[in-house]
């Protein structure tokens, strides 16, 4: 049984998203089971539950019950994606406790900030939009997500007055907030020294190659999108405080240091040193995707210098002075009209131009509309309880709802009546 | 409030009504489930109840098999078949959640059940027994037979069409043209499209041909709003039943009017007077003279007080009902 687990767990492991507090092996064999035989209605029906309990929950905390359900749709989707609503239900979570102040210093809350800035395309605007609403000033996370972010995207000087930021506003723990800090600063001082390293070592411009299994850094602002370039500057340095100064294996310097195959120094190397295979056969062509284009000559233009000192453009092309010979009896072939059904032509239409909506649009929006409706200027009035239907990642009915005081009523007169007869009884007794 | 035209019907179910539903041979008898946990058949000639049964929850939906035979199911999530002759009960089967819908289909013969538990589920009225469960995207809310196709609508602002000769696939897969959550779905007696209506105010005429042409006749318009100082507050269209003879349908919102439409010139025939709360349900009578109204709050705003839940049954013109051909 376990084995069958462990198999699954090795087969699945890149579908299986990183989570910064780790998976419990438990939650994530039964995921992984139940992702094979598609969801089962046990899953339906806990997310049904944690629904209700969002929308009928009255007590003192109702960040709990978010909190408790993402974290159960984080366990239970290891490979995030639509289906598990995990974006909406972040947006919708982060959105719901905007205005109330009692949370904007909750570490629960500050957490599900920093999952849904996660989560989005332009994190830093989000944490800017945190910082202005005043949501986790004062907590230590905050600020290590948000000069993580900055040093992923390869501003360390940010990334470092985040941390500035950070201490001015006493933020907590403070001791966390130091120690990644100083990892930080390490991580800054390391790169600079090996660059200093890399300028000593190598005067000859070298053709940039691919490293095997580099880090690589995220393609502009945008979250999650690996370069197009995987070479030089867009591999992530930083990656982890393991290797040493020495052996860099990160970098263009040990790459495009050559090995020369030396008999004699072979020969007298121990047994420990790890001996090199020799190809079988010579690499492929497919081993070349680094090297250079070919590239369309006409564009270019290269500075000529004449005699006298000045440049010459290239002459542009000269038309053909001859009409190419066509066969008279050579038609182009006529195309046969082909009616395409519109019906099955609508499959495959164009993509409609979506608007540029991004969460933190929506966000601000909501927060503008609240602003605008506390003037006391809303022009239509829902006349329905539409935060109950809406709020979690699935929509409720009126009768869902109904449906779900009535059970919650008919639990309480079961619980009463059983208690009646158990006092009647011991009475009787 | 009610004229010569318009009856309250007698001894009405005591908590909110969740359908009302004529039978399908003769405009004497209604069959009304409700919150009460009781399905009610009413004599409407006379103004009584003939009979009435029990579930053991509240029941969410009803519908005639035969003027003999009625089906209801609901938050016991059980389907039970009536015989209204003998007053016998019998359990069909039962879904994995409340059963939010029960409709019959004449032209394959099977009753159709929509549940929360994402399925729709065939039933055998002759033998009574399951005859197939079919898995929807998401919960399902409503759903209509136009001919032999079932049109589902779900949560998440989903409609499906099947084909119930062949329940192998979905025939079309849809997204609600309107914005919000679907709240009914209508099929034209035509069989030709069917009308939606969504929580915020609005309806939507769709054609299941999908040809471009067909599909461009498309539209949708805004209604059961109130403009009130300057506010326009916007309600939930809750029922729509159509005229089986004239194609036009009615609408009833939480705003408590019923307004009687004619798709064919995008023309509202008439407005009836604002009842006394939500309109929960409405049902014409098969030769469409009658319509069942049925007025009973159905907690849009929570459990707070509300005026009574009744039943009217009024009386309908041509002139209310029939298209005026210019």
């Amino acid at each position: 049984m376990a084995e069958g687990g462990d198999v699954e767990w090795e087969l699945s492991k890149e579908n299986i998203q990183p989570l910064r507090r780790g998976r419990a092996i438990s939650a994530l064999h039964q995921a992984l089971s139940q992702q094979q035989e598609g969801h089962s209605s046990a899953t339906n029906q806990q997310r049904q539950a944690f629904e209700c309990e969002l929308r009928m929950y009255d007590g003192e905390d109702p960040l709990d019950v978010w909190d408790r359900y993402i974290k159960w749709t984080e366990q239970t989707f290891p490979q995030g994606g639509k289906e598990s609503n995990l974006a909406t239900l972040l947006e919708r979570a982060v959105t719901r406790f905007t205005d109330e102040k009692k949370y904007h210093e909750d570490p629960r809350y500050v957490h599900l900030w920093i999952k849904f800035a996660e989560n989005c395309p332009e994190p830093l605007d989000i944490y800017r939009f945190m910082q202005a609403q005043g949501i986790g000033v004062t907590q230590a996370s905050f600020y290590i997500a948000w000069s993580e972010e900055y040093e992923n995207q390869g501003n360390c000087r940010k990334a470092d007055l985040v941390f500035q930021e950070g201490f001015k506003k006493c933020a907590e723990p403070n001791d966390k907030l130091l120690q990644f800090h100083k990892a930080l600063q390490a991580r800054v001082s390391r790169r600079a020294m090996m660059d200093v390293e890399e300028e000593e070592s190598d005067n000859e411009p070298k053709e940039p190659e691919r490293v095997s299994l580099a880090d690589l850094k995220h393609r502009g602002k945008k979250k999650a999108i690996a370069p197009v370039n995987r070479t030089g500057p867009a591999i992530r340095s930083v990656s982890g405080g393991l290797q040493s100064r020495g052996t860099s294996i990160l970098g263009n310097a040990s790459n495009s240091r050559l090995m020369i195959f030396d008999e004699t120094k072979t020969q007298s190397a121990g047994p420990s040193e790890p001996k090199l295979e020799s190809w079988m056969a010579p690499p492929t062509s497919r081993a070349k995707e680094n090297e250079q284009r070919p590239e369309k000559w006409s564009d270019v233009k290269i500075p000529q210098k004449s005699k006298f000192g000045h440049t010459v453009m290239a002459p542009p092309p000269p038309k053909p002075t001859f009409q190419p010979f066509v066969e008279e009896s050579d038609q182009p072939p006529t195309m046969t009209p082909c009616k395409i059904n519109p019906a099955v032509n609508t499959v495959l239409s164009a993509r409609k131009p979506c608007r540029e909506e991004t969460p933190l649009k929506r966000l601000q929006d909501h927060h503008h509309q609240q602003r605008e409706g506390e003037a006391g200027k809303p022009q239509e009035q829902s006349m329905y309880c539409k935060e109950l239907l809406l709020s979690g990642a699935v929509e409720f009915s009126f009768e869902e709802l109904r449906a779900e005081r009535h059970f919650k009523k008919t639990a309480q007169e079961s619980e009463v009546r059983r208690q009646r007869d158990q006092a009647n009884a011991s009475t009787a007794n | 409030m009610t004229g010569s035209n318009e009856y309250k019907l007698n001894q009405g179910p005591e908590d909110s009504i969740s359908a009302v539903k004529f039978s399908p041979s003769t405009a004497q008898f209604l069959l009304v489930s409700s919150w009460d946990c009781t399905v009610r058949l009413y004599d409407v000639g006379g103004n009584t109840m003939r009979m009435k049964y029990q579930h053991t929850a509240p029941v969410l939906d009803c519908a005639f098999y035969d003027p003999t035979h009625s089906w209801s199911g609901g938050l016991d999530s059980q389907l039970k078949t009536h015989d209204l002759n003998t007053d016998q009960d019998t359990i069909v089967g039962a879904h994995d959640a409340p059963i939010r819908c029960v409709e019959y289909c004449p032209e394959v013969n099977v009753m159709v059940t929509g549940s929360w538990d994402r399925s729709v589920r065939l039933w055998d009225p002759r033998t009574p027994c399951n005859a197939g469960t079919f898995t929807q995207p998401e919960k399902v809310y409503t759903l209509s037979v136009a001919g032999d196709r079932l049109i589902v609508g779900t949560a998440g602002r989903r409609v499906l069409v099947w084909d119930l000769r062949n329940m192998g696939y979905v025939q079309q897969r849809r997204e609600s043209s309107l914005k919000y959550q679907t709240r009914c779905i209508r099929a034209f007696p035509n069989k030709q499209g069917y009308v939606l209506s969504s929580i915020e105010g609005r309806v939507a005429v769709e054609y299941l041909d999908p040809s471009q042409e067909v599909q461009k006749k498309k539209y949708a318009f805004k209604c059961h709003r109130l403009k009130e100082e300057g506010i326009e507050q916007v309600y939930p269209v809750n029922a729509i039943s159509f005229h089986s003879v004239h194609n036009t349908f009615a609408t009833g919102g939480s705003d408590g009017f019923v307004n009687i439409w004619d798709p064919f010139n995008k023309k509202r025939l008439c407005q009836f007077h604002r009842y006394p709360t939500s309109i929960a349900s409405l049902a014409f009578n098969n030769d469409g003279t009658m319509l069942a109204i049925a007025s009973s709050y159905m907690q849009e705003k929570g459990d707070i007080s509300h005026p009574e839940d009744a039943i009217f049954i009024r009386q309908v013109t041509d002139a209310e009902t029939k298209p005026k051909s210019t």
